[in-house]
């Protein structure tokens, strides 16, 4: 290794930095749509991670010019599979905003707190147990907003 | 003949991508699709398996030669993954009408062919792929239910399994930094040299945390109580017997073949003993039904990952019996919470209701916590002897905590089962006491049926999974299987 | 307490990453299976990108599992979303401009869409970067005119017609006796754009599914948005 800082260093560390900058923004944030975005910046740095594991820089795009003598090209499979994660990202994402949608319209809310406890109050409330407490909910007993009845009926039946 | 293991993985996606146009044109010949194809498969496979013959093998998709291309990887236990997917598959067939039928079967079609995926890949980023594809299709399952909590346990799930997969991808990435390649057996040649090392131990942390949210690995498992919950207790019942399996098989053959590292198995046996006390500890505070079955849930796979963490067959095979004997009890269990969902209070007098749901209840019961003539018992047995035979202390905290998680589970099964047979309360008339319904009771029951059709035949079975065990723990012959007559591509 | 968890974590995370960074060795990667597959794959595949011959020959099934994602992610989001066709008129009409420019930008996307699958073969591109400017073609025309509806029907013929295309087209390798999705009639023409057998069609199946996905997708979250 080079004791100058070099770009591949540099590439590599915005990498892993984008990574735990993801990672930290869904452990630390409190609304879920903020969690989700958080999740997209680490799945970028998890992308970027994949596509230098296959760099080369003194290499050309694989793609053949022409039939004779090639020049060395970049390995082709990461650049195969960040296109796969890609994909796969982008529908995931497009599915969690959706299920964001839903529960912002049920609970009318999005922070991650106050959605946990509604959460366990239905769920206490389908089962018909007094709640269960998760780990998610706040401590103490909080009062809470009253569900709005059987939500998914009322919900239903405005459109 | 052998080409055709394929299609069980290929004819799920296809009529999956199909059922929605079909069910427009006709709902009469759409509600036959899925479960034709997946009758098909169990046919396919289970010929395979009859034939047997020239097991193991490897099968290139596309005609590449495997460290270039992937490769299905078949061999016993693939098979018998495999053949499990495609029965509980159809099993736990989605078939309610209503105006979403085509969606929720053409979800339940991607996700068996998901899995049967994961049985069967013999490629680090394939089974990646899948694995992903299980965790959207069962993303869609679980949200069926619509109601608000199923969205918000989605969500959770969602966001963790997004870590997880973040993490997969930062393990598959360095390994494939190290190593340039990614075909399981071609990483198996290179490990001892490439990934024996810190950055090594690095990725299959990563993945091991990755994969782990699925196989509901101690901190990555905290949607599982509220997934179960809201969930259909068909989807449950998938997800807690098979697909928490099937993550297991991935970290077992990476355990296998590529990462021997002490630290590696310690971190496991660690996070284990940690699953197993933080499981059954809630499984006996909780006070509904699913919740207690997905807490032990998290307990039993605590479990079977302590049995990971012996690396020889005699561990492989302690894992196999612990995860089919769980296969079978859970997915019976759910079946049964069918009906008997929400608390557990209102379940008083419930064997008066349907005397033959509370039977196979404590059938499952006495499995579960290794009564001796059921098969609970002999696996339960196999990791004790493995574990009392270690040296390392960590072991024997193992085994402390697996005999001390024995008593509790038997402490809430008992309780449960004794409010079963308490008497009905005079003022409740006894039609309000919940009822397992016919069809859930009679997939609980084929359940029961296995589990002592296991029971009987325990020495056949056993010698089966020792087979199994054996040729799964073999790496030379999963190395040689794929790259027979490609020079190893070294 | 909650705080000091994510700090633990963050802090536990950034020691793992730190430790990955000091391990890593810059030098050029080892190549063994990416340097393999570039001294054959023209002749294997008869695609000049290689990349394209990676996604669609020797990780085929990869490209098939990614479809599934994609197409199950449609399915969820439909099932979550519901199929309410509300349109309340609570979003304006977009401008003159808005409206003609989308109006006038649609052949135009579309021509882009279908050369880039078309070309993924031999130049950059292919089919999921030709498919998403074929659903930016669609999508354009809804955003200038919020009242503006796709045709679902149609959207969900054209995926499950692509998306089983791909997959016949790997049974048609298996019926023939080689092996699932095997790259078939590769004439011997590297570099023309009637090369590279059977991958062209594969791609134009994959543009075709991955617009008609995300075009759904994108029409259902507009549509629930506009009615909430």
């Amino acid at each position: 290794m080079t004791p100058t800082i070099d770009l591949e260093l540099i590439l590599y560390i915005t990498a892993l930095g984008l990574i735990s900058i993801g990672l930290a923004g869904v452990v630390l944030s409190q609304h879920l749509f903020r969690m989700v975005l958080a999740l997209v910046i680490a799945e970028a740095g998890a992308n970027l991670m994949l596509v230098l594991a296959g760099y080369r820089w003194d290499a050309v795009a694989p793609i053949l010019t022409s039939l004779g003598e090639h020049p060395q090209m970049v390995d082709p499979v990461p650049q195969a599979m960040v296109l796969t994660a890609i994909v796969i990202g982008v529908g995931i994402q497009a599915l969690a905003v959706s299920i964001l949608i839903r529960i912002r319209q049920r609970f009318g809310t999005l922070d991650r707190h106050e959605v946990a406890a509604h959460m366990d109050a239905e769920i206490a409330q389908i089962a018909g147990t007094s709640r269960d407490m998760s780990q998610e909910s706040p401590l103490g007993e909080r009062p809470l907003p009253p569900l709005p009845g059987t939500p998914a009926a009322s919900r239903e039946g405005r459109s | 003949m052998n080409s055709m293991v394929v299609l069980p993985l290929v004819l799920p996606l296809f009529g999956a991508f199909l059922l929605p146009i079909i069910m427009r044109a006709s709902v009469g010949v759409g509600l036959w699709v899925g479960p034709a194809i997946l009758l098909y498969g169990c046919w396919i496979l289970g010929n395979q398996w009859i034939s047997g013959t020239a097991m193991p093998f490897s099968l290139a998709i596309g005609g590449f030669a495997p460290p270039m291309g992937i490769n299905l990887y078949v061999d016993s236990l693939a098979l018998l993954f495999a053949l499990a997917v495609q029965l509980l598959g159809l099993i736990f067939w989605p078939f309610k009408l209503d105006p979403e039928t085509a969606r929720r079967q053409a979800l339940m079609l991607l996700l068996v062919a998901a899995s049967t995926g994961l049985a069967l890949s013999g490629d680090l980023f394939n089974l990646y792929v899948f694995y992903e594809l299980v965790a959207v299709a069962t993303f869609g399952l679980i949200s069926a239910s619509s109601t608000g909590s199923a969205y918000a346990a989605t969500i959770r799930y969602l966001i963790l399994s997004g870590i997880g997969s973040v993490l997969t991808l930062l393990g598959i990435a360095l390994i494939y930094s190290q190593t340039g390649t990614l075909n399981l057996a071609h990483l198996a040649q290179l490990a001892p040299e490439q990934l024996n090392n810190k950055l090594g131990l690095t990725a299959f942390l990563s993945i091991l945390i990755g994969v782990g949210v699925k196989a509901e690995l101690f901190p990555v498992n905290t949607w599982v109580p509220e997934v179960y919950a809201t969930a259909a207790s068909r989807v449950s019942a998938f997800l807690a017997g098979l697909v928490s399996k099937l993550a297991l098989l991935i970290i077992l053959r990476l355990l296998v073949l590529i990462f021997h590292q002490q630290e590696a198995i310690q971190v496991m046996l660690f996070l284990g003993i940690l699953g197993v006390v933080s499981g059954e500890l809630a499984a006996w505070r909780a006070k509904d039904m699913r919740r207690m079955l997905a807490f032990s849930s998290i307990g039993q796979l605590g479990m079977i990952f302590i049995a990971l963490s012996i690396p020889d067959q005699a561990g492989l095979l302690a894992v196999l019996a612990l995860s089919f004997h769980h296969l079978l009890v859970k997915s019976g269990l759910f079946m049964l919470a069918d009906g008997w969902g929400g608390a557990i209070e209102n379940l008083r007098g419930a064997a008066k209701r349907s005397p033959l749901a509370a039977i196979v209840f404590i059938l499952f019961s006495l499995s579960l916590i290794g009564m001796p003539p059921l098969p609970g018992f002999w696996a339960k047995f196999t990791l004790i002897t493995e574990l009392a035979a270690q040296t390392s202390p960590l072991y024997l905290i193992g085994l402390a905590v697996f005999l001390l998680a024995t008593v509790i589970e038997a402490a809430y099964l008992f309780r449960l089962a004794a409010l079963l047979y308490r008497p009905v309360s005079e003022e409740k008339p006894i039609d309000t006491i919940p009822k397992p319904a016919g069809v859930s009771l009679v997939s609980a029951s084929l359940f029961g049926v296995g589990l002592l059709a296991a029971a009987l035949f325990i020495t056949p079975v056993g010698e089966l999974l020792n087979h199994v065990a054996g040729q799964a723990a073999n790496a030379e012959l999963y190395i040689d299987t794929v790259l027979a007559g490609t020079g190893g591509g070294r | 307490m909650r705080n000091l968890t994510g700090l633990l974590f963050a802090g536990g995370l950034g020691f793992m990453l730190l430790s990955i960074a000091s391990g890593l060795d810059f030098g050029a990667p080892p190549m063994l299976v990416g340097e393999a597959i570039q001294s054959v794959a023209p002749q294997e595949t008869g695609a000049t990108n290689i990349v394209t011959s990676v996604v669609l020959g020797y990780r085929g099934i990869d490209t098939l599992g990614e479809l599934s994602i994609l197409f199950a992610a449609a399915a969820a989001a439909g099932l979550v979303l519901g199929r309410r066709h509300t349109t309340a008129g609570t979003l304006t009409e977009g401008g003159f401009v808005l409206r003609y420019g989308g109006a006038m930008l649609f052949p135009l996307l579309m021509t882009i869409g279908f050369y880039i699958i078309f070309h993924g073969h031999l130049t950059p591109g292919g089919g999921f970067q030709g498919g998403v400017i074929l659903a930016a073609a669609f999508f354009l025309p809804l955003l200038a005119r919020p009242g503006a509806r796709l045709h679902h029907g149609m959207l969900s013929m054209i995926e499950g017609f692509a998306g089983s295309s791909f997959i016949l087209i790997g049974l048609v390798a298996l019926a023939e006796g080689e092996a699932f999705l095997q790259p078939m009639l590769i004439q011997d023409t590297l570099g023309q754009l009637v090369s590279a057998g059977t991958l062209p069609l594969l791609y134009l199946a994959v543009g075709l599914k991955v617009g008609a996905e995300l075009a759904g997708l994108l029409s259902h979250l507009a549509q629930t948005e506009s009615e909430a």
